[in-house]
């Protein structure tokens, strides 16, 4: 119960403030209405695929959305441990599991709600533009789908929260979000960069996360299991790393 | 009187410096405690032994014949901190940081409910209840933040400098609010204020370099040093 009392508290913290509607809904769909535009504006060579396909530059958001949740829970948890409410805490009967839970399942319900506005947007820019609907059914099964990657970000969050004050983590959460976008292959298609790219771009577990998820959401499941595995294991040991990382820091704190 | 806290030999390092230095101390309960010293004394690093915010470097302390070492779970739902900056959740409204606590510790329903209208009327919340912590001037959130230590119904209450950044008029305010407290709960308060000290304490201790220098009430301080004001005999007690 400690947990959700604690989780209960950072939803309305993160609800309560302003900016992460932008960064966290807004920015996300303003983000495939200026690429459906542009791909609008550049003229189509006829039987060329589109620059900007909305059925793959939306799942593709959806991840890059994850990315400011990210940023987010690393300000939460960098802002908690500079004030002294952290300290209150650590002084209540709350233990290091109930801070994860806590700051892990609002976050993770917030990542469930962006993607799946943004998969609704993608479903509205499709209709106005190419005039047909996408797969609700796929889209939606592909949402519970998502959860290991946006854990994956959560994950990195809480990690650079732990280590980094408040002023310095988000400067290097900016950092990954820029290289996730590139390296993830979100704008651009990373079949197309050569090989060393790719080699660079597959040891890290964004490419892998927006391949699953553009498999998952036109429900190629055959496709996707490679990625969706790999994006696990990642999540699997960056999260694991974020639950050490923060009891480590919890003990030596108290040194 | 029954023993609310009890150190022994209880020391804190930092590497080669040490913070607190073979502490003996018995604090009954329903008393107020007065922790004075000059800054570096100890004080702080004293209450954070005692919270389980910090590690015991050598020697034992007790809560209520509960072992710090052994049994700082069962403690921690025994104890309460007001620590020396502000602790609220900024976005939370006074009353939803009430709650917070209260949840946190585990309060039953009912129990939050009963304290929580206590708690508001006597601290005089009511006016601020449902706003915004951010929103509140510092005499409001301190007092928030003394809400909070209080709305669990703790045995004991750390007051870690609790005054400190008040305007005069706050800080009257909130020793009214621990001299109400007075054989309900046992107060450990830290402060600089000497007049503080010696309108709210029943005993105090003066630390210097990590070591009890002088015990008793304001008045045996003063007479063992045979000075008629506490700031005198402070000065005496930590200079010699």
């Amino acid at each position: 119960m400690k947990s959700i009392t604690f989780a209960v508290r950072n939803m309305k913290e993160l609800l309560r403030d302003f900016i992460s509607y932008i960064f966290c809904l807004g920015l996300p769909i303003i983000m495939l209405v200026v690429m459906t535009l542009i791909n609008q504006s550049i003229p189509q060579m006829e039987g060329a695929p589109k620059v900007f396909n909305i059925e793959k530059l939306t799942p593709a958001m959806a991840v890059f959305a994850m990315t400011f949740l990210m940023l987010f829970v690393c300000i939460r948890v960098s802002s908690d441990r500079a004030s002294a409410f952290l300290t209150r805490l650590y002084a209540s009967p709350m233990k290091s599991s109930d801070f994860i839970i806590g700051y892990v399942l609002p976050f993770a319900l917030t990542g469930i709600i962006q993607a799946l506005i943004t998969y609704l947007c993608g479903e509205v820019i499709s209709l106005i533009v190419d005039g047909q609907s996408l797969n609700i059914g796929y889209m939606l099964l592909s949402i519970p789908l998502l959860i290991p990657a946006i854990v994956l970000f959560i994950g990195i969050g809480i990690i650079f929260g732990t280590f980094f004050n408040a002023k310095a983590a988000p400067g290097l959460c900016s950092a990954v979000i820029t290289g996730a976008a590139i390296l993830g292959g979100i704008w651009m298609d990373i079949d197309t960069m050569g090989d060393g790219w790719k080699t660079v771009c597959s040891c890290l577990p964004f490419y892998h996360s927006v391949q699953y998820a553009r498999y998952a959401f036109v429900g190629n499941f055959s496709d996707m299991l490679t990625p969706l595995l790999i994006c696990t294991a990642f999540t699997l040991v960056i999260f694991t790393a974020s639950i050490i990382a923060f009891a480590f820091k919890m003990k030596s704190d108290k040194k | 009187m029954k023993t609310a806290i009890k150190t022994v030999n209880l020391t804190k390092k930092f590497g080669t410096k040490t913070a607190v230095d073979n502490m003996n101390l018995e604090i009954y309960e329903g008393e107020i405690f007065g922790l004075l010293g000059v800054n570096g004394a100890g004080k702080t690093t004293t209450i954070r032994m005692l919270t389980g915010l910090s590690a015991v470097t050598d020697g034992d302390a007790y809560v209520f014949d509960l072992d710090i070492k052994k049994d700082l779970q069962k403690i921690k739902s025994l104890i309460n901190v007001s620590t020396q900056e502000t602790a609220v959740a900024e976005n939370l409204t006074v009353k939803e940081n009430l709650e917070f606590i209260a949840d946190i510790y585990g309060i039953s329903k009912e129990d939050k409910e009963n304290t929580m209208k206590e708690i508001i009327s006597s601290l005089e919340l009511g006016e601020v209840e449902n706003q915004k912590a951010k929103t509140l001037s510092g005499g409001w959130q301190r007092r928030l933040s003394i809400a909070m230590a209080l709305i669990t119904n703790p045995k004991i209450i750390f007051l870690d400098e609790p005054t400190l950044g008040l305007d005069v008029l706050a800080r009257r305010e909130l020793w009214k609010v621990v001299e109400n407290l007075k054989g309900k709960v046992t107060i450990i308060l830290t402060t600089h204020y000497l007049e503080e000290v010696e309108a709210l304490c029943d005993r105090i201790a003066v630390m210097t370099n990590g070591k009890i220098k002088a015990l008793g009430t304001a008045d045996e301080l003063k007479k063992s040093v045979g000075k008629d004001n506490l700031e005198d005999a402070f000065v005496e007690i930590v200079e010699n």
